[in-house]
């Protein structure tokens, strides 16, 4: 099965992944109509801010077993088995925050939503676009990924390439497969620039 | 004291200030870089294109995803189109600029430029020889009616080069011309520069490139000189003069009026207006005791350079000045004025007021200043300040202001020197002061305000390297103590016994950000003298804290001028490490300059060092 995996130490923060998500949750699907629409479509994946200003897509494990569901008093957070997806009910969230308080990654947000009752502040988070997936599309915010942060693909593929990244580091006569010079040129400078900063 | 406040800044008055807006509930430049993190990886790298609407297209630096855009364009030709319309941007900013003063010299010429007049006779002589208009025999007004002509001419198309180029080392003139960079219309390389970088013209990246130098350096041999001469001409040339910086020049007795931006079009008219006994008493009879003049920024700068005006901070404190509630009025034309700072005045009483016909702003009074209304309208508003005394608040100030001396025109210089640059050259032969460095350029909320420009001053100085600056950049080393002939105590031995003996401090004042050209013109005077091109002379150019595309433009006219230059912050060209070679090392063998970027001023200094000292070895000093 396919899902959603998140590769660091590619992501440049340009915050497409935020875009696409909330234009993916909104009644048009467009990017322009999106952003006039109320309730105003907003993301499920969040971009933080790391140690040296670069970015991180932050988004829900879909973790199992999910501390959110186990946290849930109305029973509004399920699991979808067939794309393993952890899910809310909107009808039954009664926007109490339970989830969040016991959410290890801090994925969840508040706000009335598109696909909520109107007017009524629910609970919101990843649902791995299964209305997409549903269409035979993958999920918005790797589709909009240019540079690989962001792959849908068998977790087991993904973790076998990182297994070999890995073994590659501790061959005999290793050959150093260095990041793009540009890209680490860039994180030399603000790496020093943020370390001059906190002098 | 917060640690973020420590942070962000090593100007007392700027970490005081900032604790207090704070505690107004105001939101700054600092916040608002804070709320832009991460920065598009992308945009920083110069890998997103938005020249047309086939895209927006952008290039993945890991190599996996796009490696072209929509028409074909690679990350080389990406990089060097976006750098090439950064520049393009900054030199039509200064041009522009100039523009306005060479319009401001045509109507005194007509007569209609009522409140403006000729304050440098000689120096619009000298100007008018340099253009080839005849000075014999003739009134100001006439001669300064055919100068603001054949400067109008340097902006189109019927030149085959700039006439202030001639100022230039003969072996760097034959280099433009051999490479082809020798700039030909100020205007025209801006727009030629646009029509380069539109989809499917210029696509190679090192001709783009050689363009850009091109288009630098028609602003820094054409539109910022002519900005520079023609004030000086309009409102008279710098000489060395006592001034104070700053937050603590407002005061908490006086109507307090802030100049912002950079055109001394219109800031020279309400200095006028200030200094008028009607407006004065006027200030008192509404219980104030005077009208304080303050500028910020780089209009600030060239009321300082001519008349002393203090200096209430650099471009960082633009915002914080207004949190002091001692400002009545700021006065605002163009260029680097933040449009959030309309937002931070409505907490407090002070009123804005825009005046330039091509710069408006969200919040502010628009009242436009034209030759013919300028010091009418400049009375008008500095009355209204007056009036809006009245509504003054709660009056924090919290610092003492640092004295500084400012105003160090080529003319001061060499007049300090007694009339020749020889003796600075005969230091410079002797090993007294190894070289001369040009520290320029702004504050950037990446880099703590004011560290990178104080600490590469200071250890340059103490190395025996004399040290002149621009803009910003001079405002942080005047607040940081350095602008005084007592500053010598910093200073290495060498540079502390000649400066001791011109009684001027170790680190020069030379003007605005478009007074970079004064830098230009010396550094050439200097290569003239010893007969050898400005690229074997040992100096360096550096803009520590530089955020705007101007800087972009001055960076790139310093290095075609064949001045080293190390830039802080990266500019957004890492995405083709073609470009970037070519720009660190391969300019070397071109131009015989390169620029260089390292964030650690510490490290920049070491940079400049062992340039300047190559560069004595390789004239055998």
């Amino acid at each position: 099965m396919k899902q959603v995996v998140v590769h660091p130490e590619r992501c440049v923060g340009c915050l497409q992944c935020m875009l696409a998500c909330a234009t993916a949750h909104s009644r048009s699907r467009t990017l322009p109509e999106a952003v006039l629409e109320s309730p105003r479509p907003r993301p499920r994946v969040h971009v933080g801010v790391g140690c040296f200003d670069e970015g991180f897509p932050n988004r829900c494990r879909h973790c199992d077993p999910a501390p959110c569901m186990l946290a849930c008093l109305p029973g509004a957070i399920y699991r979808d088995a067939q794309t393993n997806t952890v899910l809310i009910d909107t009808d039954r969230c009664i926007n109490c925050a339970s989830c969040a308080m016991v959410c290890p990654f801090g994925v969840l947000r508040y706000h009335p939503d598109v696909l909520a009752p109107p007017d009524k502040t629910v609970a919101v988070k990843c649902d791995n676009c299964i209305a997409r997936q549903q269409k035979g599309q993958i999920p918005a915010c790797v589709e909009a990924c240019r540079t690989g942060a962001l792959t849908f693909e068998p977790l087991d593929g993904a973790m076998r390439r990182k297994t070999d990244a890995v073994s590659r580091t501790v061959s005999a006569g290793r050959r150093e497969v260095p990041p793009p010079a540009g890209y680490a040129l860039l994180t030399t400078i603000k790496h020093e620039q943020v370390r001059l900063r906190s002098h | 004291m917060k640690k973020e406040y420590i942070q962000e800044t090593i100007a007392q008055d700027s970490r005081l200030l900032l604790r207090k807006m704070e505690g107004d509930a105001v939101t700054t430049v600092w916040e608002r870089h804070r709320d832009q993190q991460p920065h598009c990886g992308f945009c920083e790298m110069g890998l997103s294109c938005r020249n047309c609407v086939m895209g927006p297209c952008r290039i993945d630096p890991f190599g996996d995803g796009p490696q072209q855009g929509v028409c074909g364009a690679d990350a080389n030709i990406i990089v060097a189109r976006n750098l090439g319309r950064m520049i393009a941007a900054g030199a039509a900013s200064h041009s522009d600029h100039g523009r306005d003063l060479v319009e401001v010299l045509a109507k005194v010429a007509e007569g209609d430029g009522s409140g403006y007049q000729i304050r440098d006779g000689a120096k619009l002589r000298r100007l008018a020889a340099e253009f080839g208009v005849d000075v014999e025999g003739r009134e100001e007004k006439q001669i300064a009616a055919d100068l603001a002509y054949g400067m109008q001419e340097e902006y189109g198309m019927r030149r085959k080069s700039l006439t202030l180029l001639a100022r230039a080392p003969e072996k760097r003139r034959r280099l433009w011309d051999k490479l082809n960079i020798t700039p030909r219309g100020i205007d025209r390389e801006t727009s030629e520069m646009m029509h380069r970088t539109h989809m499917g013209v210029d696509n190679d990246w090192q001709s783009l490139l050689l363009h850009g130098l091109r288009n630098a350096l028609s602003d820094g041999w054409g539109g910022s000189m002519i900005a520079t001469e023609v004030s000086d001409i309009l409102f008279g040339t710098p000489s060395p003069r006592p001034t104070l910086s700053n937050v603590g020049v407002l005061k908490k007795e006086q109507v307090n009026i802030i100049v912002h931006g950079h055109n001394p079009v219109v800031s020279e008219m309400v200095l006028l207006a200030c200094q008028s006994p009607e407006m004065i008493e006027r200030a008192k009879a509404r219980g104030a005791q005077g009208i304080n003049l303050a500028g910020v920024c780089c209009t600030g700068n060239e009321l300082l350079m001519r008349h002393g005006v203090a200096m209430a901070g650099n471009h960082l404190c633009t915002e914080l000045v207004l949190g002091t509630g001692a400002v009545e009025m700021m006065i605002v034309d163009y260029q680097c004025i933040m449009p959030s700072i309309a937002q931070v005045a409505t907490c407090y009483h002070t009123r804005m007021v825009s005046t330039s016909d091509k710069a408006r702003f969200p919040g502010m009074t628009h009242r436009e200043f034209h030759p013919h209304n300028a010091a009418g309208l400049a009375r008008e508003l500095v009355q209204e300040a007056v009036d809006n005394f009245a509504n003054r608040k709660a009056v924090y100030i919290p610092v003492e202001p640092v004295p500084a001396v400012g105003g160090f025109s080529v003319e001061a210089i060499v007049g300090a020197l007694g009339g020749t640059p020889e003796p600075l050259l005969d230091a410079i032969k002797a090993g007294k002061i190894r070289g001369a460095a040009g520290i320029v350029g702004c504050n950037n909320p990446k880099i703590t305000q004011d560290h990178g420009h104080v600490t590469l001053t200071r250890r340059l100085i103490e190395n025996d390297i004399l040290v002149v600056d621009t803009g910003c950049a001079a405002v942080a080393t005047a607040k940081a103590g350095f602008k005084v002939a007592e500053a010598i105590q910093y200073a290495g031995p060498g540079l502390k016994e000649v400066c001791g003996a011109l009684q001027i401090p170790p680190v020069l004042h030379m003007g605005s950000c478009v007074d970079n050209v004064r830098i230009l013109v010396l550094a050439a005077a200097l290569a003239n003298a010893l007969q050898v091109d400005i690229s074997d002379l040992p100096i360096a150019g550096a803009a520590p804290e530089w955020y705007s595309e101007k800087a972009a433009a001055i960076g790139a006219y310093f290095v075609a001028s064949g001045v080293y230059t190390v830039l802080g912050p990266m500019p957004p060209i890492t995405g083709s490490m073609d470009v970037v070679h070519l720009l660190t090392q391969g300019l070397e063998g071109v131009v015989g300059a390169t620029f260089a970027v390292e964030p650690d001023p510490e490290k920049a200094a070491v940079l400049i060092r062992e340039r300047i000292e190559a560069k004595r070895k390789a004239l055998g000093l």
